[in-house]
């Protein structure tokens, strides 16, 4: 009886049920790719040969049907795949024939770089100006601080992008996405210049919601008693700012920023695109259009592991934060 | 403390206006050139290559039999002379002598015979097979080829110009290396591949013709139209494709612009094997109420050719050579009239924006267009995989197509226009008249009678609406002002990079 319950409360317990949600969406998403690319028309082989298609004879298609391994159930067919997966090579990318791993390493490190310059630059540049905005909350400042929120919230990222890139190019022959594109162990100068520009409109991005939510955070916080003591002892006003009020208003913008990645990896899909960083958001797209169904999913497959695991990141980061919170 | 936040302030902006001007060794004088491409090459295979990308990059590294020149002439390429019999059914070419692969090996008749059959053989899904078909056996004796045809076919000698005909090493196809490495005979050896990055080619030192004054040329992939003009701006990319004209538009003048009249065209196809659009007077009405003038001044910012059925320039149709030259509503109201249609109709019709770039620009304006004749064209937008397959499928109404043209008509729409052709299901058009015009076409090498039967091939066409031909686009060959020496070609090729310099 004893053995039971405490396998009740093992299986029940918040880790056990985190680790089951986490793989349950990933098994979710698996399953949601592999079903929305197979619905929708085309296949591999109008992907790669186009309107030359219509120059296959009936046998050649059922002989590439079968060499993209197409013929096969559906349900095959996922479970080829998720072994494949599982196994590590992540599947095979016809039209360049190597497996989706080796395409993924070389693009995986160009949109995790991106993602956390964008992020990094976000948060400060965020936080900044919400303490900035909430310090005199109705003044002159505060005002210009929402506005930039406003401001950047609403202007999309490709028409930043596009916008950067047309001046810089134009006004100053400056674009140094147009060269070959560097690693930073490589050639840490030019990947700075490749990635300062497109960091930037992702920063800017993540910043706005970033900042709104400081602001709020902080205006709510300031009113409490704890702060009222700590000036009332005669803390520092610049200490009662960092120590008392920002750390006590953490939790929410952890929240922002964790939500904020997810969306930023959809933004640097288009980022990727203007400023011709070959990530993983290009990977996608390019297989998208030649219907390479093994390195979207896989693609996919990745971004959902990258978007889970920042969410269990930022659980933790909650109970670092707040230790009441279990 | 104030002082050291100046020095800080003062210090990023210096390394930003640092990073601005350190560009500059980007453009030192080199002999590298860089290709701008927005979509990665996708095999390495010449003669399945079908995408613009993979036919520009491997056409400078492989060679064909013939070339089609500047002025749209047959020019010996690996043949260096070429001949018919009386009936036009054998066609005997004569090879270049000492032409060596990149491998080093040579170049000869065996490799012209085991290339051409691998093209015929149904295994390769070669996109060329359809315009050999005629050829029966292939005879070599010394330096001499002959293909002996089925039935007299002219044209069979401008379709052997272009990548997809590459002449490939006997060796290579017996050790089925084909589309793993590359082995050309082309001015430019193949290096390199990275996916989704760039395509790394250096000069032959040892090619047939001048050896190539540019030491390396990269395609590099920069996946938008404004992104690649940026970089030509730049100066880190040397050349480029631009189809988009309003991108076109931008291009300022420290740049050089080839414009070119392609031979792809724009075209409304229309499905005439179901019904409203399988009564003439409904297609007829369609023509009548379209103004092609308006759809390339409001889609193309007037920057395009308006066109009939046939693009190749020796047998360029007429564009005011059909029922409705010009915009005439009354008329279009009296065919849907005449077709029971009096009150309007409604018809879809399928569009892939990223198929061209003006194409929701083009839907939109046919649509404005059409509905003051009483027909409201339903817009279906459709990625490009979804555009194709519903397209091979003949599963539309009307469908707003880019397609690709070719230098000799019969190559162009046998494959279209007769009832036999293997994209007559996607025409939706087929007739006894058409059958014989173009067997007539085919089977006769003097020029006037071949232009009379495309004449009439383009009547036939016109007159029954088959299609709304609209127009043809340019392509725009954006180079910097450092790049001589270039010349380009209707066909698309980039193979006269052989010729150009960086200065």
């Amino acid at each position: 009886m004893q053995v039971v319950s405490r396998l009740r409360r093992f299986i029940f317990s918040p880790t056990i049920l985190r680790i089951f949600s986490v793989l349950s969406t990933l098994f979710g998403i698996s399953i949601f790719v592999f079903v929305v690319l197979r619905v929708i028309p085309g296949d591999t082989i109008t992907g790669s040969f186009g309107i030359e298609t219509g120059v296959l004879t009936p046998d050649q298609i059922a002989q590439l049907r079968h060499y993209y391994g197409i013929d096969q159930s559906l349900l095959l067919q996922y479970l080829s795949w998720m072994k494949s997966f599982l196994s590590g090579q992540l599947g095979y990318s016809f039209s360049t024939g190597v497996s989706v791993l080796k395409l993924t390493k070389s693009a995986l490190p160009v949109t995790v770089e991106l993602a956390l310059i964008g992020t990094i630059l976000g948060v400060v540049i965020g936080i900044a100006i919400g303490m900035f905005s909430a310090r005199k909350p109705g003044s002159f400042r505060d005002f210009a601080g929402q506005l930039f929120g406003l401001l950047a919230l609403a202007i999309p990222g490709f028409v930043l992008s596009t916008a950067i890139v047309t001046i810089m190019a134009n006004k100053f022959h400056y674009f140094p996405n147009g060269l070959e594109y560097m690693p930073p162990w490589e050639n840490p100068w030019t990947n700075f210049q490749q990635m300062m520009f497109p960091g930037l409109v992702l920063g800017i991005a993540v910043a706005a919601p970033v900042m709104r939510t400081t602001r709020s955070a902080l205006l709510e916080t300031v009113d409490k008693d704890f702060v009222r003591t700590a000036h009332g002892k005669g803390v520092a006003p610049r200490k009662v700012q960092y120590r008392h009020i920002l750390r006590n208003s953490l939790i929410p913008i952890v929240t922002m920023t964790g939500i904020q990645f997810g969306y930023l990896l959809g933004g640097a899909v288009i980022v990727e695109q203007i400023f011709a960083l070959p990530g993983m958001g290009r990977q996608v797209l390019n297989a998208i259009t030649k219907r390479e169904y093994a390195t979207v999913q896989s693609s996919v497959m990745i971004f959902a592991i990258m978007f889970v695991t920042i969410n269990v990141l930022t659980d933790l980061i909650y109970r670092k934060i707040d230790p009441r919170i279990k | 403390m104030r002082l050291r936040k100046k020095i800080a302030v003062v210090g990023v902006a210096t390394a930003l206006v640092a990073s601005v001007v350190l560009i500059a060794p980007a453009q030192a004088v080199s002999k590298d050139l860089v290709v701008g491409i927005t979509l990665d090459i996708d095999k390495l295979d010449p003669q399945a290559a079908t995408s613009f990308a993979t036919v520009r990059a491997l056409g400078v590294v492989y060679g064909s039999l013939v070339e089609v020149g500047p002025k749209l002439d047959i020019r010996p390429g690996l043949a260096t002379s070429w001949g018919f019999n009386a009936a036009g059914t054998q066609l005997r070419l004569h090879i270049r002598k000492g032409v060596k692969f990149h491998d080093g090996s040579t170049f000869d008749a065996q490799d012209v015979k085991a290339s051409i059959e691998r093209i015929l053989d149904p295994a390769t899904k070669a996109a060329a097979r359809a315009n050999l078909l005629t050829i029966t056996s292939i005879t070599t004796s010394g330096l001499d080829v002959t293909l002996h045809l089925s039935t007299p076919n002219v044209p069979i000698l401008a379709a052997l110009d272009g990548v997809n005909m590459a002449m490939l090493s006997s060796d290579d196809i017996k050790a089925g290396k084909i589309g793993k490495s590359v082995n050309g005979t082309g001015p430019f050896k193949f290096v390199s591949w990275e996916p989704g990055q760039s395509v790394k080619l250096e000069k032959n030192a040892t090619y047939w013709g001048k050896a190539p004054k540019l030491d390396t040329v990269t395609f590099r992939v920069i996946p938008s139209e404004a992104s690649v003009l940026s970089a030509l701006n730049a100066g880190t990319v040397q050349f480029a494709v631009i189809t988009d004209p309003l991108i076109a538009k931008q291009v300022g003048k420290n740049l050089k612009m080839y414009k070119t009249p392609g031979l792809a065209y724009m075209v409304l196809q229309l499905n005439a094997r179901k019904a409203p659009l399988n009564d003439v007077n409904v297609r007829l009405a369609i023509q009548c109420a379209i103004s092609r003038s308006e759809v390339v001044k409001t889609a193309q910012s007037g920057e395009a050719s308006i066109i009939g059925p046939i693009t190749s320039p020796a047998y360029r149709s007429n564009p005011n050579d059909r029922p409705c030259p010009n915009a005439d509503i009354a008329k279009a109201k009296k065919y849907l009239a005449n077709a029971g249609y009096a009150t309007g109709l409604t018809i879809k019709s399928i569009v892939a924006p990223t198929q061209f770039a003006t194409a929701s620009a083009i839907a939109q304006s046919l649509k404005s267009q059409l509905a003051k004749a009483g027909i409201t064209l339903e817009l279906e937008l459709v990625d490009d995989s979804t555009f194709i397959s519903r397209w091979l499928a003949a599963d539309f109404a009307t469908a707003i197509a880019n397609n690709g043209g070719r230098i000799d008509p019969d190559t162009m729409y046998t494959r279209y226009f007769t009832s036999t052709g293997n994209l007559n299901k996607v025409a939706g058009y087929s007739s006894a008249t058409l059958d014989a015009l173009f067997i007539k076409g085919k089977s006769t090498s003097k020029v006037a009678e071949r232009k009379a039967a495309y004449r009439a091939i383009s009547e036939e066409l016109e007159n029954n609406a088959v299609w709304i031909w609209l127009f043809a686009p340019y392509e725009y060959r954006v180079t910097s002002k450092s790049l001589t020496g270039f010349v380009p070609l209707a066909t698309g090729s980039l193979i006269e990079l052989r010729k150009a310099d960086l200065k």
